[in-house]
């Protein structure tokens, strides 16, 4: 974001006011401390001088604003001291590679963990053109291979004792073509202007492992254990054959990734797609409706870490 | 960079909470690769008033004087003052200075057969005549050694007035020979003066002593090495202590420096690795914030050395707030048993036997738990310990002063804390 001065910059400046009177521009070099306000105070390890509280913390919230070929919000949410997801979001023309990864808040440094994933896989796709369910695949996989390695970085002996760990979700869009992947409960849906939406992905937690095994879905998802991940990327992970899909998309409609900071409010994909879609219709554009969609979680109580990314695709016939 | 600094803490605190402890370990592997970075001036000061004829403890010191004068390495600056009614200077002249060689050091041997015991003990003032010759050398790593055998005969209170004059201008290890002198009144010198304090129970000991005082004295690679500690605006630090090797309080040592800030005298260092326990009291933050609630500096003058963080981090989740960091809690451990052994120690004197088995007990349970078996063994001569883990002792009817003194002594060593999970 860059703002021009106005008139009275100059003089406010020189009156050696921290803000323009006239237009609220903040006229000292260094930002001020949101908690204190205190201007110029931030010190160059990110905590204020004056307040001592943590003043640069860039992956409180992100925003990364495609137009209207794809929008992303990650957000810390209300209970979580920082925010351990991470996104990936790229686009040339209308393809999209986009990745969420949620840090395992129980491993150490799970926030490095995520980064990794989501830039590793990201970056990985970025080189392909056309993709498939096996490139997001081979994404997964180093994106997997790179957070393993995080476990042998560094003094602290508590990366290996309790390695950083994360789940994954990787969509790439080309055309028509959607190629999706995950490890992991950071799940992906397809939402069709009309008609049911559909949960792309199947959550590796032990809930959904116990109804696929014949559990009663209601006492399962009352377990205390039901979101324990069955499956994630990380050294104690062992060999984990990312699960993909590739479908060719018929009618218009949004695909939508999002971490469980988003989806635990709206479990049933039903519930989640009247939410998204009256989001998308109130809203207007794609990133206010990702920021609203985030919103909505904090509301709820914002008990973990929210990251929404949306994609609208089209049929090939109807593009331009 | 020769100096590493660490904090070991639970950053993790409960809504609410504004307390923030955490243990910083510093460790020098010896400034310049092991080389003094300034010079460095000793000065033994040997007791000689008439009770140090007792038990053959003024030839005990002379042979000690003598072990330590050949400890010291070339070209080291160093004097020896006999300590009577007034403090006088035995070698070299009155005044001034030698610098070691193979000559002054036999020379300052020979003036050392000319120690003879008469008159009384004036500790303030072999004190100040030390701190007048270190005042020669400024900037170099200055340390001395105190042999006494009995009390200050000073007026009450001038060893106070002086100790507040000259605390900081060089470090100071006392000793105490035979039985007949006030651990109270050399632990103030050494607190005072960042130094240590001991009991030599038996003349026969004193050299050894002194040989193993200055072979560390020789080891100080800096000279005045500060904590510099900042807190946030409406923080402040409840306290600052020293707890690996050895317990000493270093709060009331502050001197403040710049905005929020202050400076804690560490004294001078080596090639070694102490800990230290901060506790701050910040105001509370909501869930999710992050505070650095102090950033802990090591200084030489201006220069910082090293830095560590010690950080607040407030959240919901009990599972992290209640976690305890086992640096913290064992430290804590640490310094209640020092004080537990000094209140023990207090309560017998005044007859409390009730209040003197409670503190001991105590003392024992908190000795075992750390594996402070030195303590431990320490406490054995003054208590029978039935049960360790329980904390249940009997006070021994018969206690030899010198066991009860050396435990008094040695009850602010610690042993480190296992970083091995």
């Amino acid at each position: 974001m860059t703002m021009t001065e106005c008139a009275s910059c100059a003089d406010e400046r020189a009156a050696g006011a921290a803000f323009c009177e006239a237009c609220g521009r903040q006229l000292s070099g260094e930002p001020a401390c949101p908690n204190c306000g205190t201007a110029g105070s931030v010190g160059a390890d990110g905590y204020c001088e004056n307040c001592g509280m943590l003043a640069v913390r860039p992956r409180d919230h992100l925003e990364a604003d495609a137009g209207e070929v794809a929008a992303a919000v990650t957000d810390r949410g209300q209970r979580h001291h920082r925010n351990e997801d991470a996104m990936w979001l790229a686009t040339r023309g209308t393809d999209v590679d986009v990745v969420i990864s949620d840090g395992v808040s129980a491993s150490f440094d799970p926030d490095v963990a995520s980064l990794t994933a989501a830039e590793t896989a990201g970056a990985l796709l970025a080189q392909a053109p056309d993709v498939a369910a096996a490139d997001v695949a081979a994404a997964i996989v180093a994106a997997k291979e790179a957070v393993a390695a995080l476990a042998s970085e560094g003094d602290d002996p508590r990366r290996q004792m309790s390695n950083p760990a994360c789940t994954i979700v990787v969509a790439a869009v080309r055309g028509a073509d959607v190629s999706i992947g995950w490890v992991g409960d950071s799940r992906a849906y397809w939402l069709p202007a009309d008609g049911p939406a559909e949960q792309l992905t199947e959550d590796d937690s032990w809930a959904t492992h116990v109804i696929k095994m014949g559990a009663d879905p209601e006492v399962a998802l009352r377990d205390p254990k039901a979101h324990a991940i069955t499956a994630w990327l990380g050294a104690d992970a062992g060999p984990v054959p990312p699960r993909t899909g590739e479908f060719t998309v018929t009618v218009p409609g949004h695909l939508v990734l999002c971490s469980d900071g988003l989806w635990n409010y709206l479990p049933d994909a039903g519930d989640f797609a009247d939410v998204v879609r009256a989001a998308l219709r109130s809203q207007g554009t794609l990133i206010d409706t990702a920021r609203a969609l985030a919103d909505l979680a904090n509301e709820a109580g914002g008990a973990d870490n929210i990251t929404v990314a949306l994609i609208p695709v089209h049929p090939a016939d109807v593009k331009e | 960079m020769p100096y590493t600094a660490e904090a070991f803490q639970n950053e993790f605190l409960a809504l609410g909470a504004t307390e923030v402890n955490a243990i910083v370990t510093v460790t020098s592997s010896g400034a310049e690769g092991g080389h003094r970075t300034s010079g460095a001036t000793e000065i033994i000061i040997v007791d000689a008033s008439g009770s140090m004829q007792a038990e053959g403890r003024i030839s005990a010191a002379r042979q000690a004087a003598k072990a330590a004068v050949d400890c010291i390495d070339d070209g080291v600056h160093f004097a020896i003052i006999a300590g009577v009614s007034t403090a006088q200077q035995l070698y070299p002249a009155p005044g001034e200075l030698a610098v070691a060689s193979a000559q002054t050091r036999a020379d300052a041997i020979r003036s050392i057969d000319r120690l003879q015991a008469s008159g009384g003990t004036a500790m303030g003032a072999w004190l100040l005549l030390a701190s007048q010759l270190f005042g020669l050398r400024p900037g170099d790593i200055a340390h001395a050694i105190l042999l006494t055998d009995g009390d200050n005969g000073e007026r009450s209170g001038y060893l106070e007035t002086v100790l507040a004059s000259i605390a900081g201008q060089f470090t100071c290890d006392c000793r105490g020979v035979g039985v007949n002198w006030k651990v109270s009144e050399l632990r103030k010198i050494a607190e005072a003066m960042l130094g240590t304090v001991d009991i030599v129970a038996h003349p026969s000991g004193l050299a050894q002593a002194f040989q193993e005082m200055m072979t560390a004295a020789m080891g100080k690679t800096s000279a005045d090495v500060q904590l510099k500690v900042w807190t946030p605006v409406n923080a402040s630090v409840r306290f600052v202590k020293l707890v690996e090797p050895q317990v000493m309080d270093l709060t009331g040592k502050r001197i403040e420096d710049g905005p929020r800030a202050g400076r804690y005298p560490l004294g001078s260092w080596g090639a070694e690795s102490r800990d230290y326990h901060l506790c701050v009291d910040v105001p509370a933050g909501s869930a999710g914030d992050e505070m650095l609630a102090a950033r802990v500096s090591v200084m030489e003058g201006d220069d910082v050395l090293v830095q560590a963080r010690i950080r607040a981090v407030w959240t919901e989740d009990t599972a992290l707030s209640t976690r305890i960091s086992r640096e913290v809690a064992h430290y804590t451990g640490q310094a209640e048993l020092a004080e537990a052994i000094q209140d023990g120690i207090k309560a017998r004197e005044h007859g409390d036997d009730v209040t003197a088995t409670l503190k001991f007990g105590r003392a024992a349970q908190l000795a075992h738990e750390s594996g402070n078996t030195a303590t431990e063994e320490l406490l054995a001569t003054v208590v029978d310990i039935e049960d360790a883990a329980t904390g249940t002792v009997r006070l021994r009817r018969k206690v030899n002063a010198e066991d009860e003194m050396a435990l008094d002594t040695r009850s602010t060593k610690t042993v480190r804390v296992g970083r091995s999970q």
